[in-house]
């Protein structure tokens, strides 16, 4: 400790002369005094320090070999002024032209306290001039050990020069940071605010650990300066969060919904529910990578666009598989709901095992194409991801054209009808069991496109369809039977709230108390939230 | 219906369950010896075949299907496992495993008295009345029935599986409970426990059989099956089917609560696995497979679906879904009553007017 604050005190100290040294280098006198005593050493090292902040380029370049070679003890002084060790032969520390050794030499030692300072020396040039971003990233770390020793400037002429962007950020931050632990008070106060500017946990224990600074107890507008930079981040912070499980909860209710607006269409249509609507979801999902992988193989210039041409085949092979399911087996089972479960069940259990045995059991590898990459960082800790938004997107557009469908379509006509009362439509010449399957077709296509969008979000494997299935029934139980609206608001209510439970009490409670409050809504409307009008069944 | 002394498939299977389960010590040491594993696979199966009555009891004689059942079974044996582990920890001091993964140096307070069974009993039965009653109460109050009733258990019974899934709850997290040491005095996994066990379960299955049987065969029995077929004209005709539904669905509760009492001993581990939903489904295709509404097609079901299971599941484990997948769609399309069809010789026609008709009769829900 003591260490630091002597080392930051000469830091100080040597930052002080920067002003002297505006005028041309004097490089015979830096090198002289490089091979001086251990206080002239010091001071060297603090030129080279300012160098590397205001030096010129040519300065700076004639600068990093020498603080390199001394740390690495590659510095040899003689009597005509010192050498440079280099590739097997000796250069003069000046002149850059190679020479012999003249006289007596010696490789001047570096102590303890000077070897910190030429480290910092040489990791603030090596930031300036290094040729490799990761010579430079490495030179930042180095810096970053020390944000209150640096020189005004470094760190935004090196940010202004950075070509790598990561590292650009990186280097910003640093100079966050050591304008936080600058000298003068009004400049750490602005840049105070300025980090209070962009909430963030980083941001907070940047600001929260000035609270330990001496400055916070002996100066009143620091200290209030800082109180209001830590309170307006930790508000900017909460805020974050909130709109992130938000925003969360909203991509989950969006999967919630396209898996549970089948299920819904299909329960008010036949009174079956198909206990295999997760596992049309997990075919959707391996559809689409097979989309991804054929066309890696076939056309390599659009596989980033597998998530759209995805779609018509995700819908169509879950779709086919629906309408066989309904052509084979639910046709019969009709009148009789309860066995209609376990032969969903069944087929349920025979696809997972399919998938099992036709491609493993491990998490399927997507690429993530670039408009589903990353995102736009909103507030605190809140990024607006893009592979959450396209889910909601697409669960959007799903939920426009299905009600499009629903409302305005022929066979739309036909499902309300026949929903409404089986008999008298079939009566007035409904083919009800076309119906059925048109239905159930579209219902099971729905699944699979829900698979699609959650495929950037959610890991996609043979056992995944199990993560949603009982959620969606409990949309379907409580939104009510075969109604859109109804769907919409309790997928959103359900997955809003687990969301939101989550993070309080964990997910297992969220699910309980979804669970609990679903049983205790029904005791209100055992039909569900948005009932069908009519005669009860 | 019959009465019960003519009921000859019944009272023939409980006759030859009773005997087995006499012929079992004796088969310690002769040459018609059975293995240990076969006696303890039997010891099983008939705990499965409780639990599968249990089911039959309100799916077949009230039409209400629980997806669930596995909870009251898991009750029954976690609350059996906390008697073992409390009654092994006084007999060999040591604690069990699952409390030192936590560091914890000594029994939950909730686990206090579990080493006497009679209390570890009573708390058996209390948790099961308790939850099997408040939520029959609420579900059966707004008259949820059918496909509604159906997943909302299957959510119950999904959610604590999760529940039993974290490990700070003090009954084990996911590895469960295990290392039971003693039974009443006796070693686990000797041979003389192991035939114990398996003459128990056989006796109790022979019992648990003869009792539903009584019961479908009573006047309340009649009004069981007269709510399964037509519950709206039951209560226009002045009956309170919601005290019945109940009464029966705690019943059956605690009988998949003393089938889980026994299946846990024999196998000497629970874990939350028991609660998964697929188990519970598992119970209703047993149901499905030996013929619902059929008590001895309940028990048929169970030990055959069970059986071939066991075998598969060491010669075979990858065909087994498929299989079982396959058998369940046999009968629900082929057989609709289960293996009693093919018992009464009914065996594929097309799908007749007649058949229509029938099907329509007796699925009502």
């Amino acid at each position: 400790m003591t260490f630091r604050f002597a080392f930051l005190v000469l830091a100080a100290g040597l930052l002080g002369t920067a002003p002297a040294l505006a005028a041309p280098l004097d490089r015979s006198a830096l090198v002289a005094r490089l091979c001086g005593s251990a206080a002239e050493m010091g001071e060297a090292a603090g030129t080279l320090i300012t160098l590397a902040a205001s030096g010129s380029a040519e300065d700076r370049a004639f600068a990093a070999p020498l603080a390199r070679a001394a740390m690495e003890k590659k510095l040899t002084c003689d009597e005509a002024g010192a050498l440079l060790t280099a590739g097997g032969g000796t250069l003069d520390a000046i002149t850059s032209a190679p020479r012999a050794e003249q006289g007596a030499s010696r490789a001047p030692v570096l102590s303890l306290k000077n070897r910190a300072v030429f480290e910092l020396a040489d990791a603030a040039l090596a930031l300036r001039s290094a040729a490799s971003p990761a010579e430079r990233a490495s030179a930042l770390r180095t810096l970053e050990r020390k944000p209150g020793s640096l020189p005004d400037g470094l760190l935004d002429a090196a940010a202004a020069e950075e070509t790598d962007a990561g590292l650009k950020g990186q280097i910003e931050t640093l100079a966050q940071t050591a304008a936080l632990n600058a000298s003068d008070i009004a400049k750490r106060i602005t840049a105070i605010g300025r980090v209070a500017d962009n909430p963030s946990r980083r941001a907070l224990a940047q600001v929260g650990a000035l609270k330990q600074d001496p400055a916070y107890a002996g100066d009143p507008a620091f200290r209030a300066a800082v109180d209001a930079g830590i309170s307006r981040i930790e508000r900017g912070i909460a805020i974050g969060d909130t709109l992130a499980a938000l925003y969360n909860g909203l991509s989950f209710a969006s999967i919630l919904f396209m898996a549970a607006i089948g299920l819904a269409i299909i329960f008010g249509l036949m009174g079956v529910i198909n206990l295999a609507q997760g596992e049309f979801i997990m075919i959707g999902a391996y559809v689409t990578w097979l989309v991804q992988e054929g066309l890696r193989r076939a056309a390599p210039a659009l596989v980033d666009w597998y998530l759209v041409l995805a779609i018509p085949a995700a819908f169509l092979v879950t779709a086919a598989i629906g309408v066989a399911l309904e052509a084979a087996l639910l046709r019969h089972l009709y009148r009789r709901p309860l066995m209609s479960l376990l032969a969903t069940w069944a087929v349920s259990l025979f696809l997972v095992n399919l998938v099992r045995v036709g491609f493993g059991t491990q998490n399927l590898q997507f690429e993530t194409p670039f408009y589903v990459t990353g995102g736009v960082p909103v507030i605190g800790d809140f990024i607006f991801t893009w592979n959450r938004m396209f889910a909601i997107l697409f669960a959007v557009v799903t939920l426009a054209l299905t009600t499009a469908l629903i409302r305005f379509t022929p066979l739309g006509l036909n499902i309300r009808a026949v929903t409404q009362n089986r008999d008298m439509a079939a009566c007035i010449g409904i083919p009800t069991r076309r119906v059925d399957m048109m239905a159930f077709g579209l219902g099971s296509g729905l699944a699979g496109l829900a698979g699609l969008a959650l495929s950037p979000i959610y890991s996609v494997n043979p056992q995944m369809g199990q993560n949603f299935i009982i959620d969606s029934f409990m949309v379907v139980v409580l939104g009510g039977v075969g109604t859109i609206a109804g769907t919409v608001v309790a997928a959103l209510g359900i997955g809003q709230i687990n969301v939101l439970i989550e993070p309080l009490w964990g997910a297992v409670a969220a699910k309980v108390i979804v669970l609990l409050m679903i049983i205790a809504f029904l005791q209100w409307r055992p039909e569900g939230l948005f009932a069908v009008k009519g005669r009860r069944k | 219906m019959k009465p019960l002394s003519t009921d000859r498939p019944v009272l023939g299977l409980a006759a030859l369950l009773v005997l087995l389960a006499l012929a079992m010590p004796f088969a310690d040491g002769t040459p018609l010896a059975l293995s240990r594993y076969l006696v303890n696979a039997i010891g099983q199966l008939a705990a499965f075949a409780v639990l599968a009555l249990s089911l039959d009891l309100i799916w077949g004689y009230l039409g209400i299907l629980s997806l669930g059942h596995g909870l009251f079974f898991a009750i029954g044996g976690y609350v059996v496992a906390m008697y073992l582990l409390k009654h092994s920890f006084e007999v060999t001091g040591t604690v069990p495993d699952f409390l030192q993964f936590m560091g914890w140096k000594e029994f939950p307070f909730y686990w206090a008295g579990f080493e006497f069974f009679p209390y570890a009993l009573l708390v058996a039965v209390a948790v099961t009345s308790l939850i099997a009653g408040v939520f029959g109460y609420v579900s059966f109050r707004s008259r949820v029935g059918g496909v509604y009733f159906a997943i909302i258990t299957q959510a119950l019974v999904y959610v604590a599986m999760l529940l039993m899934f974290r490990n700070d709850t003090g009954f084990g997290g996911n590895n469960g409970m295990t290392g039971f040491t003693v039974l009443f005095g006796w070693p686990m996994g000797s041979t003389g426990m192991l035939i114990g066990m398996a003459s128990a379960s056989l006796v109790v299955l022979a019992l648990v059989l003869l009792g539903c049987r009584a019961l479908v065969g009573s006047r309340f029995g009649a009004l069981m099956i007269a709510t399964r077929d037509d519950e709206t004209r039951l209560r226009t005709l002045g009956y309170e089917t919601l005290r019945l539904k109940l009464a029966v669905w705690c019943l059956s509760a605690l009988i998949a609560m003393l089938a889980g009492m026994l299946y846990v001993p024999q196998v000497g581990i629970i874990n939350p696995r028991l609660l998964s939903p697929e188990l519970s489904l598992e119970i209703a295709v047993w149901v499905a497979i030996g013929g619902r509404g059929h008590l001895v097609g309940a028990v048929i079901g169970a030990l055959l679906v069970n059986a071939i299971k066991f075998w598969l599941s060491s010669a075979a484990p990858e065909v087994w879904p498929f299989i079982l997948s396959g058998l369940i769609v046999l009968v629900v399309l082929v057989f609709p009553n289960g293996l009693v069809d093919l018992a009464k010789l009914r065996l594929v026609r097309p799908m007749g007017p007649k058949r229509m008709a029938e099907e329509i009769g007796e699925a009502r829900p």
